[in-house]
């Protein structure tokens, strides 16, 4: 054991000197960045990102990206740190959200010149106060039904017809009729959005949350967990894509990020449309649609810089929009692309390119990160049956309306 | 992914290398300055042990000090995702320090609860945590602590709890905690109970993140007390048997009066230690319910989640100056006892 230690010692020790001979050979003009990603492995994202990067430096030699994948939430905090502490990194792919809090924080820069030789090709990109902040990669990310064949010809296109639906399935097939992630309030917009309503007022910053509109949405929800009889119990994210995967669930609410694995796992069976229509209004539900977008941190500057802005051009053209489309199942933000056979004639990217139509932009203020809070908490007491969807609703508008009042985003910007 | 190849790990042992030779080189150069000025130049007469604790005290300094007085500075200002950039400076001063205490009592530190219901909430969740850790700990302690056969194992399979990675154990528990799929309920369904919504219930939360922080604390205290017992010498118990003491009278007027050296600063880390507990709260509390949220959780979210950096940085003083506060004073309590006890025994 001790002889082990010693060796590994000896190797690190040699190995420091090995890099810092290395060191002293750097090549001359090596031009290095680092690449942080919130792309999931689970949905081909990242292992497409990394075989992007793979061919650009294949492609120039003298270019050295670092790729590092972390959760969502993570990239947002640990980008934030990192520029606290001068060590963020030069690019980011990651959702359009994100764009409002690193805005205001100062920590990405507008891309506008690197944007406006592409944007006729590219769906809109991420703009705040008139500047353009993100530049869209796939277009959508957006949650639509998804269903297996297997337990249905044909999806609901109602939300009378989907619950009658998904109980007779549950009775008939022994499995669940339906599941989704109970937990997040990403989950609940699309209903919000079929009953009428909004999360914020025209200003796109005062919320909205206390609606009638609201409660129904509530109401709706409570309705399908507790007074039918075809849900698993306590659906989180995990278990809606364990369930679905494994054929115990007919018909899920998921995004287009997990195309790509459904398809791999379900085949033929796999299914995708429009989430049904809001009965009582005839409305479509309206999922938040925003994609990945590319940013760079606000630190760089000259060759780098050059280099990112070849490296996003590069990526963003028609050929590797195809690819990204094939490998992950998201829909491209190329114009041509999105009208490319591929996607027209291809029944899973053309339900999800419908479902898209009816799709409403997220919101990139850092007011939303309030409401998402206040809805997260208020939901899930409605759905432990601990709240009464009227009071929820109340309580949400007074919990988003504090928090933004404590984040002062008036008094300093 | 990088893959497990023969080249990934040769880079990787250069990178762990040059983090390595790099502290060595630090070390050795902080410590001949030291010798150099404690010895040639102050001519200190304990100028090397002082200078083999340089080290000690500069990691100490940067690690804790540091971040310490950083934390102090962040509550004097308003820093907030607006000042995070290096070109716009926070507002500073005594001012801003009372305006954020002032909103750690006044506004809410949650989504709806203000401070005081949490800081209640805390204090129960710990006071009852600390009891079941000490009871339980010292049940097993002295369970252990007995000739039995496959002692050593049992000392062992004790420690499993804590060994586990935090994190790792945390998430593991919340899946086990699922209505349908998690083994506690599968378990229950055995013994002809429905189950419970571990996860998407108040009340049934609580007491599933208390469950999970019990396991993770008894092995701790059963270990630290276990070391207790063996230092009590046996003749104390052998010489109060023959004085025809019962069990009780044993362990009320020799064993706790013995491990009380031990016990007592293990209950202080312990009520520290569970009074800032994260993971388990945070991890175990999916759905963000307030009602498991203790003070910590919602510092945490002040910080992080609505980047109140300043508010965040008073609130972490606040909750500071209690548990200092208690210390002080549990401290103080034991200490008066055991100098009560031991100048009792003297006469």
């Amino acid at each position: 054991m001790r002889r082990i230690g010693i060796l590994c010692l000896v190797l690190m020790v040699v190995g420091a000197f090995g890099a810092f001979a290395n060191g002293q050979q750097e090549v001359e003009g090596l031009v290095e960045f680092d690449l942080w990603t919130q792309a999931d492995e689970a949905t081909n994202e990242l292992p497409y990102l990394e075989s992007l990067v793979e061919e650009y430096m294949e492609e120039n030699d003298l270019v050295s990206i670092d790729v590092a994948d972390m959760g969502t939430e993570d990239l947002r905090e640990d980008f934030q740190t990192a520029s606290i502490a001068g060590e963020a990194p030069e690019l980011l792919w990651t959702v359009n959200d994100h764009a409002g809090p690193f805005t205001l924080a100062r920590i990405i820069q507008p891309i506008d010149d690197i944007w406006e030789p592409i944007g006729d090709n590219l769906v809109e990109p991420e703009v705040l106060d008139d500047q353009v902040y993100g530049i869209p990669i796939t277009s959508g990310n957006h949650l639509m039904l998804m269903y297996n064949k297997q337990y249905m010809d044909e999806p609901p296109q109602d939300t009378d017809e989907f619950k009658q639906m998904a109980q007779d399935i549950a009775d008939e097939h022994g499995v669940h009729g339906f599941s989704y992630n109970a937990t997040e309030p990403f989950w609940l917009v699309p209903w919000l959005g079929g009953f009428g309503g909004e999360v914020f007022a025209a200003d796109g910053v005062t919320p909205t949350l206390d609606t009638p509109e609201m409660v129904q949405t509530l109401e709706f929800l409570y309705e399908i967990q507790h007074e039918w009889d075809f849900m698993p119990a306590e659906p989180d994210a995990d278990t809606t894509d364990s369930l679905f995967q494994e054929g115990e669930v007919a018909m899920i609410i998921s995004g287009d990020w997990a195309i790509g694995s459904y398809e791999d796992e379900l085949g033929d069976d796999f299914g995708v449309a429009r989430i049904p229509r809001v009965s009582e209004t005839g409305e479509w539900p309206q999922p938040y649609t925003s994609g990945k977008y590319w940013m760079v941190a606000n630190h760089v500057e000259g060759e780098t810089r050059e280099i990112i802005e070849d490296f996003i051009h590069w990526s963003l053209t028609e050929e590797r929009q195809l690819e990204l489309t094939q490998t992950v199942g998201a829909l491209p933000a190329h114009v041509d692309v999105l009208d490319h056979p591929e996607i027209t004639e291809d029944p899973i990217l053309a339900g999800s390119a419908s479902q898209l139509e009816v799709g409403t932009p997220m919101p990139s203020v850092p007011q939303m990160r309030a409401n998402w809070d206040a809805m997260r908490v208020e939901m899930n007491l409605v759905l432990a049956d601990d709240k009464d969807p009227a009071q929820a609703a109340a309580d949400m508008q007074q919990g988003a309306e504090a928090a933004i009042e404590d984040m002062d985003i008036d008094d300093q910007l | 992914m990088e893959r497990f190849t023969l080249g990934f790990v040769i880079s990787s042992l250069e990178e762990a290398g040059s983090i390595i030779l790099g502290i060595v080189l630090v070390v050795v150069l902080l410590q001949v300055i030291a010798y150099v000025v404690l010895h040639h130049g102050l001519k200190a007469r304990l100028a090397l042990p002082l200078t083999l604790l340089v080290p000690a005290a500069v990691g100490l300094a940067v690690l804790t000090g540091y971040p310490l007085l950083y934390n102090v500075w962040l509550a004097f200002t308003n820093m907030s995702l607006q000042h995070i950039s290096p070109h716009v400076d926070p507002d500073f001063g005594v001012g801003q320090f009372i305006a954020n205490i002032r909103r750690v009592f006044t506004r809410p530190v949650l989504h709806s609860e203000h401070f005081f219901p949490v800081f209640g909430r805390t204090v129960a969740y710990t006071a009852l945590q600390v009891t079941f850790h000490v009871s339980i700990g010292l049940f097993l302690a002295m369970c252990l602590n007995r000739r039995m056969k496959l002692r050593g194992i049992y000392r062992t399979l004790i420690l499993i709890p804590w060994a586990i990675p935090q994190i790792v154990a945390v998430l593991t528990w919340r899946t086990e905690f699922h209505f349908q799929y998690g083994f506690v309920n599968i378990l229950l369904r055995n013994f002809g109970h429905s189950g419970f919504f571990w996860l998407s219930d108040r009340m049934t939360n609580w007491i599933a993140f208390n469950l999970v922080n019990i396991w993770l604390g008894v092995p701790f205290m059963s270990v630290i007390l276990l070391g207790g017992l063996q230092s009590i010498d046996p003749n104390y118990y052998e010489a109060a048997e023959i004085d025809g003491a019962t069990w009780r009278q044993r362990f009320r007027n020799i064993t706790l009066p013995m491990i009380r050296p031990v016990l007592t600063p293990a209950a202080i880390l312990g009520w520290i230690w569970t009074f800032n507990m994260f993971n388990v709260p945070y991890f175990i509390n999916a759905r963000n319910f307030e009602s498991s949220d203790i003070l910590v959780t919602a510092l945490f979210r002040a910080a992080f989640e609505y980047n109140r950096y300043g508010f965040a940085a008073a609130f972490s003083i606040v909750v500071f100056v209690i548990l200092l506060i208690f210390t002080v004073f549990y401290v103080k309590i034991s200490g008066l006892e055991l100098t009560k006890k031991a100048s009792q025994k003297m006469k």
